[in-house]
């Protein structure tokens, strides 16, 4: 009876506390703890272009409803959603691209440089990872100013919840040193990533030049802020060789499988995704038609199209920013079918998403000669940059020949006046070549650095600008309550407003 | 089918009647109550037969009955009494319900102790109450029943889920709600998919699934006592659901209840809605198609001109306020159950059907359910017994409404419209020429209702089983040894349409889930009961347990349909197609024992203790031990007390619970997410930063109670004061989307929760065959978050869509804090103005709890004879809500309070930024449109309501009526209203009861489904 009992008790302990296998229970079955370094590199590039997660969601809203429209390179009728063309907020529009970036480029690339920092073999994989963070990280920081860097996507890593805001300035000089110390490491030697390198397919000297013309954009960037280190920055940048030809363009190369992943993001946009131009949401501006009109620029039929597929050029049109569905009674032409709008070649879901082209690169060096930051051409530099700007929209489609990109430029000749004279025409080449690739965002930043081209404002009832155009996107509400620093970084820019100067923009 | 059964038992039953009886007697007597007045309308039934009667009004019966035989007399509000027949009179008295000093309640394990030897509160919920007054959802019909028990409804119709609480939230992110046992066997009642703040809809939870008709009772363990023996997950207290058991009587018992339920909206009409400006912008009417794409009321004065729509088409510019009621229908919900039930040799059984067809006030949402169950218990020789119970569950839901956010959701449409706008028209226009949504606003995202309620699918069917078997062996007398294997299983499907032509998703997109789950119970338990002596006595129980709760989910899905209007998986790219598989394994492994004494049968002392070990926690880190005591002392049987007090019991226990977290949260892991251009993709597959260091968290709880019965019993009481509070608690909390993810998981969290709950039963009545008898039920709970991390202050738990309102956790404040943005304002409270003249945004603050600490229940039933009406009012005051459909409302123009400004503008009220007054004029819309983006104190109201929650009309057909030859024991037919009537509310426009989730982010509101009330009819059959 005794015994029966024992065995019995026994049996419940044995029930009750054997936990052998519990660790192996809790292990994950459907997800590994190490995967090859290239996985992580080529997805954090998809990330970072916004198509991986919801595809499109940072493009729509960054890209094109505020930056697009601000740019008056794209307008919509519908102001109360898009809201960059009449400078209103809305919550969920403006944090878009900070809320969707650090939780997925930020976070996997802070990841992938730590993982293969860790083995010098890995050395040209951290050099991409590298190079990759600085451009996410200037587009953040050139759409908010201030915001999280060194301590960001550290949530694991170092155990950071409530990243500080580093000063724009800081974030500036380290991006410099990230690019040139990540240039300098590539090393043919070791190992190269080359399908899983959606940018340059494993060619280090592309990522070379690359990375400086890079670095010859960011010191651009600082010229009115901080010209002695812009000037030193540029310098090096272009004795260190930067892009030589389109081919050299830095873009994330994107496929046409229909799933949003790899799908180019601002194509999921404008087509298959949200379908915003054939749907008459967004479409090209008449500040952006009327001045390639009147530059004959051969680009036109090529970004353009009425909602029929018609793109002759005489029928183009784009819609005055500002011009809401009532205004738009009062025009000549009233049926939005008729208005210029991307062309469906434009929003090709294998299209490259465009970072920065050679064309901008050529452009800003002759800037740079210009300002005595650096020998040589200047009017050669320039014409450079026009020609491989026109060239470039063959990667959308377009049959443009040589013959093509030297009327252009000869219609447009780099004026001989004042360096204002000099800076607008190379600054009206840069815009038309960011709209024209539709990194909107890009074209945004040179605006509101060099004021060219000249733009008339919009004042719309209860804009958030006094109807001045915005400089800068505010802080999601979101980081108010979960990260006490932002209220520093706001005391420390003045407000979180929409013309609230950042520190490059003074 | 369902009438087939009917005719086919009815015809078994009449078989049954027909027996003979020898050597009858007439007996006579009358039946009165205890020290009292004689009782009319007692039912008298000659036990193991159908024969039976009722007094009359003089409380006097007659029967025809043998010697020897067994007389049952029986009614409501009294215990029932069986008198043998040894005389031709008899006179019987019975005793109210109240004073039945030995009831007897269900306990942890299902072990039946009699009240009065508990140290914690015990409420009891029994089977007809449910019955009755019938809800779909189940759950629903705890409302207002319980003390402390806090039922919040997601605002989603009647497959959705339910929020149970008991005595407050003790967690700030983990699980909050009590375990649900069924039968001894822990159920799943985890939400299967839920809204957030970009929409999406309500799957349901487990408890839903339950067929009302086969409970016998409900049990509320309010403590943490039960979690000694159900372990951690009964941390916040446990529901113990008894089924109906088979009796020992003789033939076949026979159960049918039929219930028919109508439901219809409860606000059917925008009160503070404004239809004096129609659709438009600026204060304009639209000219153009291009000016009507809008649901902006900002248009002119209505004048009921030929205005052009969306469609192209031109309308009276006229008030449409009957959107509401032209869009939902009326609803219905049709239950029919039959029940079987006896005894044979050694056995008894009971087998129940049940089927369930309910139409939902959305069009195109129907829920089917049947229910299955049979319960055997099984004495297998002398010491041997098994109890077998299996029940099976299948459910099958069409279109469960989208809720929150605009993709798909039909209610967001509707509570969105412009003014002038009918809702007729999208039914009449839902299409383009090519057959695509035909897009009507500025905001693709905004679905066509028609669109979203037919075009849309969203459908899901589960097949659950839960089942358990439990040998016992009595070894001897006092000493037992028994074992139980519980399983509860279910497989449950869910496929989801965006359809071809979607207006913001044009090629559509398909989704296919499948979730297959299991949890395991093994117990083996030992148990001693034995007396000493006539005053002392002792029992014993120790137990083993193995817990292994499995989840296998497959997800199938992809966007762009290459077809259109061809819905399979087959008709997306392969390229273009997601799949995942997800194994998430947990288990717990636990010692426990429990040990009562008693003396004198006045005094009982219970100790408790609990060892677990967790699988989801590092080794070092993952074993608990949890002990809890607790006493009762029978004051009133110990010492002689005023005759006033019948009855006088105190109370107190201290109980301990530790708990863990769900699998996987230690460690950082990838996802392979697919190729790209030939090279495979992986990202980190963690959203929450994982932290390997958790440790178990622990809930303490301290209760004290007393429990009375006053004036000839008249009067009950039961009053309990608890304090209760989770320290180490694991805590999933937002963090800066810049730290790369969402959330963290601490280890750190310390809130208290500190309550009371009274309990009233009052017998204001009792007079010549009428009744009235008041029960009050009250409860207030005081949470305070005591502690987050190091010096963290404040957490965030959910945000709503307007990005305007968050709920948080602050140090210092009550649970579940609705923050969001003010106006900026002065020194003085002033408000401040831009240069432009249009307020500022200021700081996030907090309006208050989005969790109501008081909570009441007020029934009050009236009976006379047969007929019985009762009805229960309920509320909760003091919580607040943020309600996003306001918020959206005034961007678009729709309120009422929207109307200041429409003709010439308006100067806001405040100061400028220089601090002089603001004296800027502006326009309407962009003045109310900044308002709406920025800032939520306009829209936070409190949440308190009262409301005529049920009220019921039952009649029971004497059993004279039915004459010794009817086949019936007993007819019953009642009628039941629910949620008839909302007495009382602060919220315009919507039912404040409106959250659309049942997360622990208590206190936002955003487009979800109108409130409904129902009515119904219910009649039910026993031969």
């Amino acid at each position: 009876m005794k015994y029966k009992i024992f065995v019995l008790l026994g049996l419940m302990t044995f029930l009750g506390s054997c936990t052998k296998d519990f660790e192996e229970v809790n292990v994950n079955p459907n997800a590994p703890a190490i995967v090859p370094l290239d996985y992580l590199l080529s997805q954090s590039a998809l990330l970072l272009a916004g198509s991986a997660g919801d595809p499109g969601y940072k493009s729509w809203r960054a890209n094109f409803i505020y930056a697009g429209c601000i740019m008056q390179q794209m307008a919509s009728v519908e102001v109360g959603f898009y809201r960059g063309t009449v400078y209103t907020f809305q919550g969920d529009l403006s944090a878009a691209y900070f809320e969707s970036s650090y939780p997925n480029s930020i976070k996997n690339l802070v990841n992938l440089i730590d993982l293969a920092s860790k083995d010098a073999k890995d050395v040209n994989v951290l050099s991409m990872a590298r190079i990759l963070r600085v451009v996410e990280t200037s587009f953040l920081t050139d759409l908010y100013g201030d915001v999280p860097y060194s301590e960001a996507g550290k949530g694991f890593i170092s155990k950071i919840n409530s990243p500080k805001y580093d000063p724009q300035q800081a974030i500036y000089m380290d991006m410099l040193k990230e690019l040139d110390e990540a240039s300098k490491a590539f090393n043919p030697a070791s190992y190269k990533p080359t399908t899983a390198d959606f940018v340059y397919g494993g060619d280090l000297d592309k990522w070379k030049r690359g990375a400086n013309s890079l670095m010859l954009r960011i010191a651009m960037r600082m010229q009115k802020a901080d010209a002695t280190n812009a000037q030193a920055w540029a310098k090096k940048a272009i004795d260190a060789g930067i892009m030589a030809s389109n081919d050299d363009s830095f873009t994330i190369k994107m496929d046409k499988t229909g799933a949003g992943n790899n799908s180019n993001a601002n194509s999921w946009n404008l087509g298959a995704g949200r379908k915003i131009a054939d749907g008459n949401n967004i479409q090209w501006a008449k500040t952006f038609i009327d001045m390639m009109k009147a530059r004959k620029d051969p680009r036109l039929p090529v970004v353009a199209a009425l909602k029929n597929g018609d793109r002759s050029v005489d029928k183009q049109i784009g819609i005055p920013s500002g011009t809401d569905a009532t205004t738009l009674t009062s025009l000549p032409e009233k049926n939005l079918d008729n208005y210029s709008r991307a062309a469906p070649n434009m929003y090709v879901l294998s299209n490259p998403y465009f970072i920065m082209t050679y064309a901008e690169s050529q452009l800003l060096k002759a800037e740079a000669i210009e300002r005595g930051w650096a020998t040589g051409d200047a009017k050669a530099a320039f014409e450079a940059g026009q020609v491989a700007a026109i060239l470039q929209l063959n990667a959308y489609g377009g049959t443009l020949t040589d013959a093509d990109a030297k009327a252009y430029s000869a219609a447009n000749p780099y004026p001989s006046g004042t360096l204002d004279a000099k800076l607008e025409a190379i600054q009206t080449e840069n815009w038309l070549i960011n709209g024209s690739v539709l990194n909107h965002m890009e074209a945004w930043a040179d605006w509101r650095r060099t004021g060219f081209p000249k733009l008339v404002p919009v004042n719309y009832p209860g804009n958030e600008t006094n109807g001045q155009i915005p400089r800068r996107l505010r802080y999601p509400q979101s980081e108010v309550g979960v990260n006490e620093n932002i209220t520093e970084a706001i005391t420390r820019q003045g407000g979180d407003t929409f013309m609230t100067k950042i520190w490059w923009d003074k | 089918m369902q009438k087939n059964l009917l005719v086919l038992t009815l015809f078994l039953c009449s078989l049954l009647v027909n027996l003979s009886y020898a050597q009858e007697m007439a007996v006579t007597g009358k039946v009165s109550e205890e020290g009292g007045g004689e009782v009319a309308g007692v039912n008298v039934v000659v036990k193991g037969t159908n024969r039976g009667t009722t007094t009359n009004d003089k409380g006097e019966f007659s029967i025809q009955a043998e010697k020897g035989k067994v007389l049952i007399f029986s009614f409501i509000g009294y215990n029932s009494k069986e008198v043998t027949i040894n005389a031709s009179i008899l006179d019987v008295s019975l005793t109210p319900e109240a004073t039945a000093l030995n009831e007897v309640v269900v306990t942890a394990l299902g072990i039946k102790k009699e009240k009065k030897a508990l140290g914690y509160a015990v409420s009891e919920i029994k089977g007809e109450e449910l019955t009755v007054a019938r809800t779909p959802n189940m759950a629903n019909s705890l409302a207002g029943k319980v003390a402390g028990l806090n039922i919040t409804g997601t605002a989603t119709g009647p497959a959705g889920s339910t929020r149970i609480t008991l005595r407050g939230n003790g967690s700030i992110s983990g699980n909050n709600q009590p375990l649900i046992v069924v039968d001894g066997i822990p159920i799943n009642n985890e939400n299967l998919g839920q809204a957030g703040m970009w929409g999406g809809a309500d799957q349901g939870d487990g408890i839903s699934s339950l067929n009302p008709d086969e409970i016998e009772n409900i049990s509320v363990l309010k403590g943490a006592t039960a979690a000694a023996l159900y372990g951690s997950r009964a941390s916040n207290g446990a529901i113990l659901v008894t089924t109906k058991g088979g009796k020992m009587e003789k033939g076949i018992g026979l159960e049918v209840n039929s219930n028919y339920l109508a439901e219809d909206l409860l606000i059917k009409e925008f009160k503070d809605y404004q239809y004096e400006y129609g659709m438009g912008n600026n204060g304009l009417k639209p000219t153009t198609v291009n000016e009507a794409l809008t649901s902006n009321s900002w248009g002119t004065r209505l004048d009921g001109s030929n205005v052009i729509q969306f469609d192209g088409v031109s309308r009276p510019y006229s008030a449409q306020r009957d959107n509401l009621s032209k869009f939902y229908q009326i609803g219905s919900t049709f239950t029919n159950s039959v029940a079987f039930s006896g005894a044979a040799a050694t056995s008894t059984y009971r087998f129940s059907m049940n089927n369930m067809d309910n139409k939902g006030v959305m069009p195109n949402n129907t829920l089917h359910r049947n229910n299955f169950a049979l319960n055997v218990n099984s004495n297998l020789g002398k010491k041997l017994s098994i109890l077998t119970n299996i029940k099976y569950v299948y459910e099958k839901t069409k279109n469960r409404p989208r809720l929150s956010d605009s993709p798909g959701n039909a209610n967001y449409a509707i509570y969105s419209l412009a003014s002038s706008m009918d809702v007729e028209t999208f039914r009449d226009t839902k299409y383009d020429a090519a057959g695509n949504e035909k897009v009507w606003s500025d905001n693709v995202y905004v679905t066509n209702p028609y669109f979203a309620a037919y075009d849309f699918q969203n459908n899901d069917q589960k097949n659950r089983v839960i089942g358990a078997i439990e040998p016992k062996f009595d070894i001897l007398d006092w000493l037992f040894v028994k074992g139980r294997i519980g399983i509860d299983y279910f497989n449950y499907r869910y496929r989801a349409i965006e359809p071809y032509g979607t207006a913001y998703k044009v090629l559509g997109s398909y989704t296919s889930n499948q979730r297959e789950f299991m949890e395991r119970n093994m117990d083996l338990m030992l148990g001693i009961d034995k007396k000493f002596g006539d005053k002392f006595g002792f029992n014993l129980l120790l137990g083993g347990n193995q817990m292994r709760n499995v989840n296998r989910l497959t997800n199938l899905g992809g966007n762009n349909f290459n077809i259109p209007f061809f819905y399979d998986i087959s008709n997306i790219d392969p390229a273009a197609r997601t799949s995942s598989e997800n194994y998430i394994e947990r288990r717990i492994n636990s010692l426990y024992g429990s040990g009562e004494f008693s003396f004198n049968n006045y005094l009982f002392v219970t100790a408790t203790a609990r060892n677990d070990w967790f699988s989801t926690l590092a080794s070092g880190y993952n074993s608990i031990l949890y002990p809890s005591v607790g006493a009762s002392f029978v004051v009133s049987e110990a010492i002689q007390m005023p005759a006033a007090i019948n009855y006088f019991k105190v109370r107190s226990s201290w109980a301990q619970a530790g708990g863990a977290t769900d699998p996987y949260k230690l460690l950082l892991t990838y996802a392979l997410s697919g190729a790209h251009n030939g090279a495979p993709l992986a990202q980190i597959n963690n959203t929450e930063i994982p932290n390997s260091l958790l440790q178990p968290l622990t809930s303490t709880t301290f209760e004290a109670g007393l429990e009375a019965r006053l004036f000839n019993n008249r009067l009950s009481a039961d009053i309990a004061y608890y304090s209760r509070k989770t320290t180490n608690d694991i805590v999933n909390a937002t963090v800066s989307y810049t730290s790369g993810y969402n959330a963290a998981v601490f280890n750190v969290g310390e809130i208290s929760n500190k309550g009371i709950e009274l309990l009233l039963n009052f017998e204001a009545l009792r007079k010549n065959s009428f009744t009235w008898n008041a029960s009050f039920n009250m409860a207030y709970n005081k949470s305070e978050v005591i502690n987050l991390y190091n010096d963290l202050q404040t957490l965030r738990v959910d945000e709503n869509r307007t990005r305007t309102a968050y709920v948080h956790q602050d140090v210092g404040l009550p649970y579940s804090q609705v923050k969001g943005f003010d106006f900026k304002r002065d020194d003085q409270g002033r408000v401040v103005y831009d240069a432009q003249g249009y307020p500022l945004q200021g700081n996030l603050m907090s309006y208050g709890s989005g969790v109501s600490p008081w909570t009441l229940g007020f029934t009050n039933s009236f009976r006379y004879k047969g007929v019985g009406l009762s009805f229960l009012v309920d509320g909760k005051f003091g919580g607040k809500i943020f309600s996003g459909t306001n918020a959206l409302g005034y961007r678009r123009g729709n309120l009422e309070e929207t109307l200041p400004g429409r003709d010439g503008g308006l100067i806001g009220e405040g100061v400028n930024e220089n601090g002089e007054a603001n004296t800027v004029r502006v326009e309407a819309q962009p003045y109310y449109d900044r308002i709406a983006n920025n800032i939520a104190t306009p829209f936070v109201y409190s949440s308190d309501f009262i409301k005529l929650r049920q009220v019921i009309i039952d009649y029971a057909i004497p059993s004279k009526y039915l004459g010794s030859k009817s086949p019936f024991k007993a007819i019953s037919v009642s009628l039941t209203g629910r949620n008839l009537w909302i007495i009382h509310k602060k919220t315009p426009n919507i039912d404040p009861e409106s959250n659309y989730n049942n997360s622990n982010a208590q206190g936002l509101e955003f487009y979800s489904a109108p409130p409904t009330r129902s009515m119904g009819v219910n009649l039910n059959l026993k031969f």
